[in-house]
């Protein structure tokens, strides 16, 4: 079973996308920031990261930046997810290390489309 | 036989007292501009003790590349809390760099006296992020006037993502009165599948929190 992060500080977001991909037969552990997320990605390899942009402490970019320097560690792909959707944000979203940058919120099919995407399930 | 003069090792002053002593504004403001942090950040906290020092600070934190130096600068400002630093720490919610914006919630969340008078202004701004920040302020404000401010978001605003973000805290703080309001805001977003699922959530848990 494809392992997955989900990384945001609002409770309710990580709630609609762990159902989301539990539905679909994921397994899914959520982080509440980018520190906690990076506790966790380095101790236990995950298959995909749904980032959030904007959390305190350690925000979404932060992460990505740092999880990207960490040579040891599968460096699997991660799809950010934000409010914010100018250019700008994509292209720190990029340059931090993001496979995708998609605007929230996301449609259920929207979301399990790019995971199977970037988890080479698709035919 | 020559007298050799013994080169005595310089001692840094760390004494607070001195430190004070020979700082008057113009040195301080100088120091904001030095290339040692620590300079830099002692300055920014002798400065916040002067009176009339919100501009030079808000100038330097526009500028400011260190984490530490700029934690210093937004505290001060809080702690300053008159109108230039509060502006200021609003127009960080406008910056193009996350952890400038989420540093500067932080520091606002923990002003509830000093957002009160421009919370409404800042819940109608014209840029939607700033809105979706300014809800993000509310989650630990503290204030008697949270459910109401989020009613009159979901009540009034278009924006789906601001709308989002207050049903979430909602979820949190919001009582029965918030209820017809919440179910209208699912009526007028049918389609979002996401908004049905927070209103629902944030009905179950009004509901839950109710009995």
């Amino acid at each position: 079973m494809k392992q997955i992060l989900v990384i945001d500080d609002a409770a309710t977001v990580r709630l609609y996308h762990r159902n989301i991909l539990e539905s679909a037969g994921y397994s899914v552990d959520e982080a509440i920031n980018g520190i906690e997320a990076l506790e966790k990605a380095l101790v236990k390899p995950y298959d995909l990261y749904v980032v959030d942009v904007n959390m305190p402490k350690l925000d979404g970019y932060g992460f990505l930046n740092e999880f990207r320097r960490q040579e040891d560690a599968v460096q699997s792909p991660a799809i950010m997810v934000s409010t914010e959707m100018g250019e700008n944000d994509k292209v720190l979203g990029y340059a931090a290390g993001a496979n995708l940058y998609l605007t929230k919120p996301l449609k259920p099919t929207e979301l399990l489309s790019y995971t199977r995407l970037l988890l080479g399930e698709v035919a | 036989m020559p007298i050799i003069k013994k080169q005595v090792p310089k001692i840094q002053c760390t004494n607070h007292d001195d430190r004070i002593n020979n700082r008057d504004f113009t040195g301080l403001v100088e120091e904001l501009y030095s290339e040692d942090s620590t300079a830099r950040r002692w300055a920014v906290r002798d400065l916040a003790e002067m009176p009339d020092v919100s501009s030079v600070l808000v100038d330097r934190l526009v500028v400011e590349n260190n984490a530490g130096v700029r934690t210093a600068i937004l505290n001060a400002l809080a702690h300053l809390g008159d109108d230039v630093a509060i502006a200021g720490l609003v127009h960080c919610l406008r910056s193009e760099e996350a952890a400038l914006r989420n540093e500067a919630i932080g520091v606002l969340k923990e002003s509830p006296n000093e957002v009160e008078p421009i919370i409404s202004t800042l819940l109608t701004d014209s840029d939607s992020d700033v809105r979706i920040f300014a809800v993000n302020i509310l989650e630990s404000l503290r204030h008697k006037n949270v459910e109401q401010w989020l009613l009159n978001v979901i009540e009034k605003d278009s924006h789906l993502n601001v709308c989002a973000t207050a049903v979430d805290l909602l979820s949190e703080v919001g009582s029965e009165r918030s209820i017809p309001a919440l179910k209208q805001l699912k009526i007028r977003f049918e389609d979002e599948p996401y908004i049905c699922f927070s209103v629902d959530l944030a009905l179950k848990r009004i509901e839950e929190g109710s009995h």
